[in-house]
């Protein structure tokens, strides 16, 4: 059992404590008296409910909202998708990643030319208990919900932001969109057979579709939540997954265990398990148990890394962070493998691994300062000013600096975690070239005097500053003045990626985890009709491209597909059109215990539901025994 | 008959010696004073040197690498991205002055024309109005006050300047509010009266100079305070945009001290705590020469 409480200073109270333990240890022993002599409560009434198992951990951004509608960044997506339901999610222990069924009966059965999906949904499955149903109880999922969420994504009204994962892409419902997103009228292609059943037809064969199904912007949203609380879904969720709502601000998000979630038993060899590299973590105990294992879920957002590593050590807060970059020398005893120091392993389990994803600046083309020009030789000289950039551009620097050296930069936007990266690919693009930047600049005719000035946004932080400081002084190398660099700051990573979606920001210098194990999922994030406020915040819009990559998304994994990728690859790359990029070695820490093997690559917050803690018997006895 | 109390800019007869020239007499024997005031004067030195370009002008520069430790080329080594330390150091030393020097003049300048105001027209609509003001801006706290400037002048580089201006006359206000009370009832006010000077004239011809001694200590008190607070709001991201301070030493140093490396940290502070002791050594020395109760 795990005993909630603050400590103080031993020297300072001592006196106190001393008391205190007498007067606790008293109230105890006549408790003990009382249970024993059956004074308590009538039996059954729950006379000591247990302590409730609440797993603590840190992230570093809070959501600024949790309707899957506009769930677009990874601390939104870690909540919703213990909220809500999704069709799919992934195998909790397989890497690479594996999909699997989640509220989806099984993987969809699909018509022979790929257009038409068919997937079946569990029955018996509840929203949870709110007062937007009749008599407050949660009614069954259904199919319609499904096609209610999606309609959802295709309607102004809600600010979608994941439209772009079905955009063109599912028979009728652009249509539907045009035609005033009226949720009365159906939607050609989806169509729900029964309750349980439904049926996705498709306008072209899109491989990735049953991935996209395991997104926050596909889960099950009942429509009579929506009905009831409007833009108030932000901030209450109504959803069928493992966890229900208890509170949300900016600090945290409080979260309990539904306690009407289906009884899944947990198959470890079903879920991936390798006990080569896994047994570490106890996950074992788990097996044959059903999600959730833990009565409690809070996420603290901690913006600053030394906050949450101070949390993390003190031993009672936090439980699970990631270790700060400051801290990689102190604490691992070597980086590859990720190992932990003597004193360190003694307390915390620890797993390092190369993100999924990657970190790069995108040129916002909307921008005629360096992007579309209505003057064709303007535009022709704006593509030699961001290539002077992307020259200036020091990744070794980045890389030693903010990452000790641990990340991986490389050219282009296939990033490594991806099945069809390519490490051959020259890397004059990652390699800094300031005479080369110069001599650019100058052949096109761009002086000190007539360089646009850059508005480079960040988030308000420290680290973030000195983001922009040192790209700052890269662009001084290579010919800009000071004054022409400038910064803009941001509250929070919501108000920055407002910035984003409504095209505000010159410069989009951001990172992007991958939904699925698909360099389609990084390529679609310059593809012409993803424009903002869609995913390509580039706002890139180049016919080749487009054509090439609308080639690629209905072919299946093949050489052939690859090899399309890869020219797109080498488009973006001509083009100068992002600074780009690094994936980053990410290294959790976790109290050992805790039960888990965590994630925030292609997993999410799917792996939150498998959970557990370990009994921290210590507690008790340190407590009976004082005085 | 009233005793006549002569202003203080006019020559004490007994003595044959103004207050200042007393004043400068006693501030040239208080040994610490003057030690004080070389100190500040250096650092303002240095800050000049930052202002018209003969050093530190390299401060935003990436010139070494990664926490490099102190050398002669790096003398209190390098942060993070490889930017000097010293140079950083030195840069904020003229960040210290402007914030200081512009905040302790218009706070100032508005305690003493709104205290004279205020004192002068005692018990007037003018009064009660001023004294309503000064109560509401002592009311909000100074931290969340300057949080709401600096949100409501978004991106302006003067967010924090205008909030502390806007809070620290307050102080100024009321002390310049009770001279002018005491002043105003003076018979070289009432001879001024009487000949027909307007009343603009009496508040800023023959009251305001009489009120210069305090002015001064609370301009150099406000100069200090002013230091402080940008150190405090830039560390919490409410200060400086653009530039470089101690506050942002210190706050680029949270991560570094917790990873072993302390360089940002000393440098900024040792060199802030050097200016806000000198200062405030400065303060005190100016207050003690200025009281006329004391004997000297």
């Amino acid at each position: 059992m795990k005993i909630v409480g603050k400590k103080f200073p031993r020297k300072a109270i001592s006196v106190l404590f001393v008391g205190l333990n007498r007067l606790i240890s008293a109230f105890l022993a006549i408790f003990l008296v009382c249970s024993l002599a059956g004074c308590g409560p009538p039996s059954g009434s729950g006379a000591a409910s247990p302590a409730l198992k609440t797993f603590h951990f840190a992230m570093d951004q809070a959501p600024t909202t949790l309707d899957p509608v506009q769930g677009a960044n990874i601390y939104a997506n870690f909540v919703i998708v213990n909220a809500y339901d999704t069709l799919y999610s992934y195998q909790y222990l397989a890497r690479p990643y594996l999909l699997k069924p989640n509220l989806a009966v099984d993987f969809p059965t699909v018509s022979a030319d790929g257009l038409i999906y068919t997937f079946r949904l569990k029955k018996g499955v509840r929203f949870i208990d709110d007062p937007c149903f009749p008599g407050g109880r949660g009614r069954e999922v259904v199919a319609e919900d499904f096609i209610y969420s999606i309609k959802r994504q295709f309607d102004p009204e809600n600010q979608p932001q994941g439209a772009w994962l079905w955009q063109g892409r599912i028979t009728g419902l652009d249509e539907w969109k045009a035609a005033g997103s009226d949720y009365a009228q159906p939607v050609s292609g989806l169509r729900a057979i029964d309750e349980h059943t439904l049926e996705i037809r498709l306008t072209r064969p899109y491989p990735q579709l049953t991935a996209t199904l395991a997104q926050g912007y596909s889960a099950l949203v009942p429509r009579e939540a929506v009905e009831k609380y409007g833009k108030g879904l932000g901030v209450r969720p109504v959803g069928s997954g493992p966890f229900r709502l208890v509170s949300y601000d900016t600090a945290r998000v409080v979260m309990e265990r539904n306690p009407n979630y289906r009884q899944e038993p947990v198959d470890l060899a079903a879920e991936g398990y390798n006990p080569a590299t896994q047994k570490f973590s106890g996950v074992e105990a788990i097996q044959g148990r059903s999600p959730p294992f833990i009565d409690r879920l809070e996420f603290n957002f901690i913006n600053e890394s030394s906050a949450s590593w101070s949390s993390f050590t003190k031993g009672d807060e936090v439980q699970l962070t990631v270790l700060p970059i400051e801290q990689i020398d102190r604490v691992l005893a070597s980086k590859r493998p990720v190992t932990l120091r003597p004193e360190y392993a003694a307390k915390y389990h620890v797993y390092g691994g190369l993100e999924a994803g990657f970190v790069f600046t995108a040129f916002n083309m909307d921008y005629p300062e360096f992007g579309y020009n209505p003057d064709p030789e303007r535009e022709r000289r704006n593509q030699a000013l961001r290539c002077a950039m992307l020259k200036g551009y020091d990744w070794e620097a980045r890389n030693h600096s903010w990452y000790f050296g641990l990340g991986e930069y490389f050219p282009g936007i296939i990033v490594p975690a991806s099945p069809e990266f390519d490490p051959a690919l020259s890397r004059a693009s990652v390699t800094r070239d300031v005479a080369g930047a110069r001599k650019l600049l100058k052949d096109n005719g761009w002086t000190p005097d007539n360089l646009p000035t850059i508005v480079y946004g960040t988030t308000a932080g420290t680290t973030e500053r000195l983001f922009f400081e040192q790209f700052r002084a890269w662009m001084r190398d290579i010919g800009f003045p000071r004054a022409k660099v400038v910064q803009k700051t941001y509250a929070n990573f919501g108000d920055i990626s407002r910035a984003w979606k409504r095209s505000q920001l010159p410069l989009v210098a951001k990172g992007w985890g991958l939904d699925y194990p698909d360099a389609e999922n990084t390529l679609q994030l310059f593809y012409g009709p993803n424009a903002s406020p869609g995913s390509n915040d580039a706002n890139w819009k180049n016919p080749e491209y487009d054509r090439l990559y609308e080639e690629s998304s209905v072919l299946q994994p093949s050489p052939e597909r690859t090899a399309l990728y890869h020219r797109m690859n080498q488009i973006v790359l001509d083009d100068c059109v992002a600074i780009t990029g690094i994936s980053r070695t990410r290294i959790y820490l976790w109290h050992k215990n805790v039960i888990a093997v965590p994630d925030r690559e292609i997993l999410g917050g799917f792996w939150l539901k498998y959970v557990d803690l370990k009994p921290e018997p210590a507690n008790i006895p340190a407590l009976v025994k004082g005085g | 008959m009233n005793a006549v109390t002569l202003p203080l800019t006019a020559p004490n007869r007994a003595s044959g010696e103004s207050l200042w020239h007393k004043a400068a007499r006693k501030f040239g024997r208080d040994r610490l004073g003057m030690l004080a005031l070389g100190v500040v004067l250096a650092y303002f030195l240095v800050a000049l040197g930052a202002w018209l370009g003969w050093w530190a002008g390299g401060w935003a520069d990436l010139t070494g690498t990664k926490w490099e430790p102190v050398s002669s080329a790096h003398w209190f080594g390098t942060n993070i991205i490889g930017q000097d330390i010293f140079d950083r150091a030195v840069f904020s030393t003229a960040t210290a002055f402007e914030v200081g020097l512009s905040v302790a003049l218009a706070a100032t300048f508005i305690g003493a024309v709104f205290g004279a105001f205020a004192g002068f027209f005692v018990g007037s609509w003018i009064d009660e109005f001023l004294l309503w003001c000064m109560g509401v801006l002592d009311a909000i706290p100074f931290y969340l006050f300057v949080a709401a400037v600096a949100y409501a002048l978004t991106d302006n580089p003067w967010a924090m300047q205008v909030a502390m201006i806007a809070t620290f006359w307050v102080g100024t206000g009321r002390l310049i509010r009770g001279e002018v009370i005491k002043l105003r009832g003076m018979e070289y006010v009432e001879a001024a009266h009487s000949i027909g000077v307007s009343e603009l004239a009496i508040i800023f011809r023959h009251i305001l100079p009489n009120t210069g001694h305090i002015l001064l200590v609370q301009a150099s008190i406000t100069f200090v305070s002013a230091i402080k607070a940008e150190v405090i709001l830039s560390f919490l991201g409410l200060g400086i945009k653009d530039g470089m301070s101690w506050g942002l030493m210190i706050d680029e140093s949270t991560k570094e001290v917790l990873a072993g490396f302390y360089n940002n940290f000393l440098a900024a502070s040792l060199l802030m705590f050097g200016l806000v002791m000198a200062f405030n050594a400065v303060a005190d020395a100016l207050q003690d020469a200025l009281d006329p109760r004391k004997v000297g």
